[in-house]
């Protein structure tokens, strides 16, 4: 692929250019393609790849919209329509979602914090195959009519083996165990990554907010998903081997399921929507001429939504009976938890008050994004309030809610920070009038299927219905909710051909097209696979604007900053970005993907009772596991023995 | 005179400066646990009372003394914020950048979670505790 570059920034010489290469560079094979440890291109296939899951997600719902088009459709069977809307749901939360601004951050962090890679590149290349793996063990169920078909949230006793036979549970417990195996690492990656590798210079107070708001995230992960990887292993076994964890016959507890499921499930909506905030806050200044107003506010929001998130879990069970006193602490958390959001929504406002506006697609999106999402944001805070709730709870009136928070919440900064770091993944720039289409078709498709949904909910149509019977205010609306809904998904095409248009024929982008503050816009466009030339020093909040921190990667740049000898980058302090030492970057590695293989291995043994492969299937992990982690021979040298 | 200061100032310090930040977090989740989880088991034991204590009292107490300490940790994050607001000449402008900053979210998010505790007291007040 043929791009401009920059030109060779004066601070490293041909030499040490052409060593970096040597050093970081992975020439085109198919041993390289599959052992690569390089996070720009993990990041690009767990991009590529959730947009595919996006897409199989998508078509499951148009599948439902077709069929509720009509009252009385016979289009898909219970049975079918049980499984797509449980796939849907499950596959846009945990495939999708997650994943694809998991692979935003991937590409991105440690660009943006100065960095030659992620933190433990083979860590990161392993969380990637996983995520792939699980999620074809998920998908690949559909085929066989054995997906899910719980709901994603999966309430027992409905799931129980003696209301859900069949293998459909199974595949979900399992699949989102192996899952949890992907997220959990990437996240300590990115911690980790976000801690330790900043450039030298950028202290707490200089961190992008993307940065923030993706380890925030990659705590929240950190904290809510023991809860539901419990959740899980217990059905399982109470479905598999006859446990009685929620049979309250044998003094077990059905709310049990509930209360663990959404102690993740509420800090996950954050999850979800917090590195897509942190988007939001990236693209801004680049559209608006200016840096984000409240930095320290935004911040502020970013650490309190968090933790308060843990705090809101009880209001997804307002309907289950549990003392009123018990609610309004939840209710007095989850009306609260608006106010941080609300100060993020003000500062954007602020910020295009105060700039000078931009309207490229990236800022359309944008746009897009504040109106939908503080739609989204209001029947919230109604569903905070405990006796709106209960009166609305499992109708058509909460798909609508969700939808606008995550659709606004998460999509839209999706397309945007698509549009915005398009050139910078592909080298290209993308056209600005299919863009605009897009962005029109996907608002107006959103809203046209979406908002109807408040009225058939508030009219009493309940959710997870294959179909129904003629209602007044039903049918007309559930007609315009699916005519909306195929042109939400022209409008994705759009986006999806826009890509492929610029991938094949968009003119080359130079390495900052946009004139943006961040520092993964100070290297090429893509960048070389060691990043950056020379590591930058950084002396401000916005280092691509700040002549000191441009100038830290030009000429008078010093050795320990080029680190040419090595494939080597630098650790520095948690706290004010201090630089301490040097660190070794591990090389590509085909152990990441033999050790995904033996989990799939494991799990899909686990799930068709083949409990002796499984059996040999966990040796294997245990073995691969082991070599990984074996000391390597180091050099005599490095050892301290004298030749 | 030096303008370090001692290991016990430091310790001092650090460990004030964490109240401030974690303070209110810390406290709120306390809370969140004791009156939640009290409510509901004493609850469905079928009993309004721990011990000799009538439940309601209890739950007070998980109500005050998280409150009180949470305005501790406000009054902590406001120290450090005047503090940090003039540094004296030849100080590493970073730590003090960044400190700054740490004060300005301790103050705002201690406040944020005081107003959820307030707003459980009141529930108390209104509220029998074990009514469904």
């Amino acid at each position: 692929m043929s791009t401009t570059a920059a030109a060779p920034a004066p601070g490293a010489s041909r030499e040490d250019l052409a060593a970096l290469e040597e050093r970081w560079g992975e020439r085109p094979s198919l041993r390289s393609w599959f052992g690569t440890v390089d996070h720009k291109r993990i990041g690009r296939r767990y991009l590529v790849t959730a947009g595919f899951f996006f897409i199989l997600a998508g078509l499951s719902a148009l599948a439902m919209r077709t069929q509720l088009a009509r009252p009385e459709s016979r289009l898909l069977s219970p049975q079918e329509y049980n499984q797509l809307f449980t796939m849907h749901g499950t596959a846009m939360i945990f495939l999708f979602a997650t994943p694809m601004l998991f692979g935003f951050g991937n590409f991105l962090v440690p660009l943006m914090i100065g960095s030659r890679d992620m933190a433990f590149p083979k860590l990161n290349a392993l969380g990637y195959w996983v995520f792939l793996f699980a999620g074809l063990f998920m998908w690949a169920s559909l085929p066989f009519g054995a997906a899910p078909n719980g709901g994603w949230f999966a309430y027992v006793p409905l799931t129980e083996r003696t209301n859900t036979p069949g293998l459909h549970m199974d595949v979900y417990s399992l699949g989102l165990l192996f899952l949890g195996i992907a997220t959990t690492a990437g996240s300590i990656n990115f911690i980790v990554t976000a801690l330790k590798l900043r450039a030298p210079g950028m202290s707490l107070n200089r961190v992008p907010l993307f940065v923030w708001a993706i380890v925030a995230t990659a705590f929240m992960v950190i904290f809510a998903l023991p809860a539901l990887n419990l959740d899980n292993a217990m059905l399982f076994l109470d479905r598999r081997f006859g446990t009685h964890f929620f049979d309250p016959g044998a003094a077990g507890n059905v709310l049990l399921w509930q209360h663990l499921f959404w102690i993740f499930g509420h800090p996950d909506v954050y999850i979800i929507v917090m590195p897509a905030l942190g988007i939001v806050s990236a693209v801004l200044p680049a559209f608006t001429r200016r840096g984000v107003v409240g930095y320290p506010l935004i911040v502020f929001a970013i650490v309190a939504i968090s933790i308060i998130s843990f705090g809101v879990w009880v209001h997804h069970m307002f309907a289950t009976g549990l003392p009123r006193l018990s609610y309004s602490f939840f209710s007095a958390a989850s009306t609260i938890i608006t106010i941080p959001s609300g100060i993020q929504i003000f500062a954007w406002l602020a910020t295009m008050a105060l700039g000078r506006v931009v309207l490229k697609v990236p800022m359309l999106f944008l746009i897009g994004f504040v109106v939908t999402f503080v739609l989204g944001g209001f029947t919230g805070t109604m569903f905070a309030l405990t006796a709106f709730d209960q009166q609305v709870t499992d109708s058509y009136f909460v798909v609508a809610h969700f939808h606008y928070v995550l659709i606004g919440g998460a999509v839209f900064p999706m397309l945007a920070g698509i549009y915005y770091w398009l050139p910078k993944i592909t080298g290209r720039m993308y056209h600005e009038g299919l863009g605009r289409w897009a962005f029109w078709l996907v608002f107006a498709g959103m809203h046209v299927t979406f908002f109807p949904m408040h009225l058939y909910g508030l009219f009493g149509m309940p959710r997870r219905v294959y179909t129904y019977r003629s209602e007044p205010g039903w049918d007309g609306w559930n007609l315009v909710s699916t005519a909306g809904s195929y042109l939400l998904a022209i409008g994705l095409l759009l986006v999806l051909i826009g890509v492929l248009h610029a991938i094949r024929r968009g003119r080359p982008a130079p390495p900052d097209p946009w004139g943006a503050d961040s520092l993964e816009w100070s290297t090429d466009s893509p960048p070389k696979p060691y990043n950056f030339p020379v590591l930058p020093r950084v002396h401000s909040l916005h280092p691509t604007w700040d002549e000191a921190s441009r100038e830290s990667m030009g000429a008078g740049a010093t050795r320990d900053r080029i680190l040419a000898d090595g494939r080597r980058t630098l650790l520095t302090s948690e706290l004010d970005g201090s630089r301490e030492r040097v660190v070794e970057m591990p090389e590509a590695s085909l152990q990441p993907l033999v050790l995904a293989l033996a989990m799939l291995v494991f799990f899909t043994a686990m799930l068709v009772a083949w409990y002796p492969v499984a059996a040999v299937a966990a040796v294997a992990v245990a073995a691969t596991i082991a070599v990984w982690l074996w000391p390597p021979r180091r050099p005599e040298r490095e050892l301290g023995v004298q030749p | 005179m030096s303008t370090h200061p001692g290991p016990r100032a430091r310790l001092t310090g650090g460990l004030l400066f964490w109240y401030a930040v974690l303070g209110g977090a810390i406290a709120w989740a306390v809370h969140l646990l004791a009156v939640w989880g009290v409510d509901e088991l004493t609850c469905a034991g079928g009993r309004e009372r721990i011990g000799a204590l009538p439940l309601r009292a209890v739950i007070g107490a998980a109500v005050v003394l998280p409150a009180l300490a949470t305005v501790g940790a406000l009054l902590a994050a406001a120290l450090v914020w005047r503090r940090t607001s003039h540094p004296p000449e030849g100080v590493d402008e970073r730590p003090v950048g960044r400190g700054r900053m740490a004060a300005v979210v301790a103050i705002w998010s201690n406040l944020l979670f005081l107003t959820i505790i307030v707003l459980g007291g009141i529930a108390l007040l209104v509220l029998p505790p074990c009514l469904r």
